[in-house]
């Protein structure tokens, strides 16, 4: 089914794509339950006639699943990072706790990026008592006034909030007589927290806010050359690999102008650094606009990279370019990565981070000779918007890199989180959200936290990622010493338990 | 799409016979060849039930609370006519937020493209009457519902509540929401209940579609779990359902009701108060 942009909510991905965030079992399995043509795997029913990208994969559901943020907090980083849109927050005043954490790590990607810093935008309209009564509509309606007059931004765009979904607040018709009267898109995104059990679905709710509103409807012109890159704040890598094939990089959401979100229909092709993050959009202008998506696996590892590189050289019609690029870079980065695979000979390495991200991670991990036994994903699709095969991360990574022995989907529950690690007894973690490397230096694990998520990107993220683990083996000791002196707080009957998912089989008898 | 679907949502206080004219009407309409949809938006899950010989059926919110993810067709059963019949449904009296379950129903439909992909001519809400609050206001505020009746009798709570949906249309009018198209005048069998709620709309300058007997015959058909379309299609009461769908059918042009404030209002129930008091004192 094609994505519907004629509802002012999106639909989450729990329903369009089956999205799970329960699951323990060995990776080939979990791909085989999924989707891609392979069918059902028949415990949970059939995948129905509406909604029918979705596949129904067995979820383990316990009575801790849910471990991590919500949709708001995803359209917080995605909307929020517009640099010169603004976002709303239309919201009791907790839900603008993360702003803080927001706000350094915008400073910090614009500067990556060499663009002026400056403070993330956000208001909230503080619902209070009386609001939640008599309804929100009047102070929203001030907050987008205030908001324009005090920055004159070029966009506004409304976080819901579960205060305001539960009301029912007419958030669309405030936005609308906005919109009308201030002459810039005000776009309502709806995120309410309990509305989905997967952050994700907020990536989705901002990415259709702008299909719907931002993005040119009749683009008169078609940039042959200009490519949208779906990304988040990390470093720059794309420019000067695309640049090899004379594309240039439009990079959205995060850090983009409400011009560069406009201008993605008059783009040659939309890639991304990642499918979970990336596939509504891609589907949307792809859907919408005839913007081809890259349908190829995602560029990590020399596989990966060489089959990525090709399909954008196909689509933009670079192909002349592409094979010698690839070559060179093979030629550049073969010798390094024979080095440190020696380095590296007989480590373990666990992952744990969003859930396609993930899949290529491990290959690069494997790529350099290190073993993983086991990975954490917060969260799984299926399938991604496009159903397109090419696109399956976790498919492509059993085909080329073999099976992971322990593979869960978990939201980064503590106390799973240390039967996983003790499951497998990796040197090192790889991760890419806070909340996590605390537990394992109590292991005495010392972790890799990824910030800059382009860190292990193409065929340079090879050598990035292994000199990565060389230097977080340095603090190995350091780490062991924690784990002498500490202690978990969990029960000696939990810390025996062999199986992370112990609860949630009680709960499912 | 082929055609223009036509959204109506049907309003009334609880009791007032709502269902009852709503499902008289889907039924008509099904009669005279159109395809029909209708969805009834109160916690009871009850609306549809005479279009189903009397049976209940499970609710977009019951298969929701079972599991994550639900197939808008799983929610939808075919009854007299082959007219579509889904329950929003909603939770018991007291707890949760019937509102919200409006939201969440109506929502589910629309992205799933339920009502594009049947190919419908009328999709038929039957909302709990009062607009208590922002989610019994989704049919008529996002204009998914193009036109709104009210059902209502001439007894004052019922009036009450027209009065309260008024002003729900009033406020959304400016935002592109559905407007007003009449009353449907319910169990109006005198010459003074019909005086009330011509007074009432003439105050409110609306007009009334359709004047509704109360009947034993309706009584009788909903007792065998039918309409009286579908139970006693010759009778009186079913050609009064038949103009009824009929005008709303060529219904075209709604309006921005007048609600009455409430001191107005308390003094025109006060006025027709001391009227019906005067009036019983003359019969003793
Ligand atoms: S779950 Fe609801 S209340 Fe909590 S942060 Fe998210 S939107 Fe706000």
């Amino acid at each position: 089914m094609t994505i519907n942009l004629k509802t002012s909510t999106v639909e989450t991905r729990e329903q369009r794509l089956g999205t799970i965030i329960g699951w323990d079992g060995k990776a080939s399995a979990l791909a085989e339950e999924s989707a891609y043509a392979r069918g059902e795997c028949g415990g949970c029913g059939a995948s129905g006639r509406g909604g029918a990208k979705a596949r129904r994969v067995c979820e383990l559901t316990g009575p801790f699943t849910q471990g991590s943020v919500c949709s708001e907090q995803m359209v917080e980083c995605q909307a929020g990072n517009i640099r010169d849109a603004l976002l709303i927050q239309h919201s009791p005043i907790g839900c603008g706790a993360g702003q803080v954490i927001y706000n350094s790590i915008y400073r910090n990607g614009l500067a990556m990026r060499g663009h002026p810093v400056q403070n993330i935008r956000f208001i909230s309209t503080n619902l209070r008592e009386r609001d939640m009564v008599y309804g929100g509509a009047d102070k929203l309606d001030a907050a987008i006034r205030a908001a324009f007059e005090r920055h004159a931004p070029k966009a506004i765009f409304i976080a819901t909030s579960c205060a305001s979904g539960i009301i029912g607040d007419d958030v669309e018709s405030v936005a609308r007589h906005a919109e009308a009267d201030l002459g810039i898109p005000v776009i309502p995104l709806h995120c309410e927290g309990f509305a989905s059990k997967h952050w994700s679905t907020g990536f989705d709710a901002t990415q259709h806010g702008i299909l719907r509103q931002i993005v040119r409807k009749n683009p008169t012109k078609k940039q042959e050359d200009l490519v949208n890159v779906i990304n988040l704040w990390g470093s720059d890598v794309f420019t000067p690999m695309l640049k090899e094939l004379d594309l240039r990089v439009n990079y959205v959401i995060d850090m983009a102008t409400v011009e560069e979100l406009a201008q993605m229909s008059e783009a040659a092709a939309t890639v991304t650094f990642c499918y979970t993050l990336g596939t509504y959009l891609a589907q949307g202008l792809e859907q919408e606009y005839g913007v081809p998506q890259i349908r190829a696996p995602q560029p990590y590892g020399f596989a990966g990279t060489d089959a990525w590189l090709r399909e954008v050289a196909r689509v933009t019609g670079r192909e002349d370019k592409v094979e010698a690029f690839i070559e060179r870079e093979h030629a550049r980065v073969r010798p390094k990565v024979e080095e440190l695979k020696k380095k590296l000979a007989g480590l373990k390495g666990y992952i744990a981070t969003g859930s396609a991200y993930s899949h290529s991670l491990i290959g690069v991990l494997r790529e350099i000779g290190v073993q993983v036994d086991g990975s954490l994903v917060f969260h799984h699709d299926p399938v991604y918007d496009s159903e397109d095969r090419k696109q399956d991360t976790l498919d492509h990574l059993i085909e080329n890199y073999g099976e992971v022995e322990h593979f869960t989907v978990g939201n980064r529950q503590q106390f799973q989180f240390y039967n996983l690690l003790q499951r497998v007894n990796p040197d090192f973690i790889i991760i890419r959200h806070n909340g996590l490397s605390p537990l394992a230096a109590r292991l005495g694990i010392p972790a890799i936290p990824l910030g800059d998520e382009l860190h292990a990107f193409g065929y340079q993220g090879m050598i990035n990622l292994g000199e990565a683990i060389l230097a977080v083996l340095q603090h190995r000791k350091f780490h062991q010493d924690i784990a002498g002196r500490v202690k978990l707080p969990y029960k000696k009957s939990w810390l025996a338990e062999k199986d992370p998912f112990a609860l949630a089989r009680v709960a499912a008898e | 799409m082929s055609k223009k679907l036509k959204q109506i949502a049907i309003y009334g206080k609880g009791g007032i016979g709502k269902s009852t004219t709503t499902s008289n009407i889907s039924a008509a309409l099904a009669e005279a060849g159109y395809k029909v949809m209708q969805f009834g938006a109160d916690p009871k899950a009850d609306s549809t039930n005479t279009l189903r010989g009397g049976e209940y059926i499970p609710s977009v919110l019951d298969l929701l609370a079972e599991r994550r993810r639900v197939d808008a067709y799983e929610a939808i059963f075919q009854g007299f006519g082959g007219i579509y019949c889904v329950e929003a449904g909603g939770p018991q009296p007291g707890v949760g937020c019937a509102g919200r379950g409006i939201i969440t129903a109506v929502e589910l439909l629309k992205q799933q493209r339920v009502f594009e992909e049947l190919d419908l001519d009328y999709v038929i809400y039957d909302v709990l009457g009062d607009v208590v609050c922002g989610g019994f206001a989704v049919p008529v505020r996002e204009g998914i519902a193009e036109h709104v009746f009210t059902v209502s009798s001439s007894d004052f709570m019922a009036v009450y509540a027209a009065n309260n949906l008024f002003k729900g249309i009033e406020k959304f009018s400016t935002a592109g929401g559905a407007l007003l198209g009449g009353i449907i005048a319910n169990s109006i069998n005198t010459d003074f209940q019909r005086e009330i709620i011509d007074d009432f709309a003439a105050h409110t300058k609306t007009p009334i579609v359709q004047y509704v007997p109360r009947s034993l015959t309706v009584t009788q058909a909903e007792l065998s779990g039918r309409t009286t379309i579908e139970a006693a299609p010759k009778s009186e009461q079913a050609e009064v359902y038949r103009a009824l769908a009929r005008r709303i059918a060529d219904h075209t042009e709604s309006k921005v009701p007048t609600p009455l404030g409430p001191l107005e209002l308390r003094e025109w129930s006060a006025k027709w108060a001391d009227r019906l008091v005067e009036q019983e004192r003359a019969a003793a």
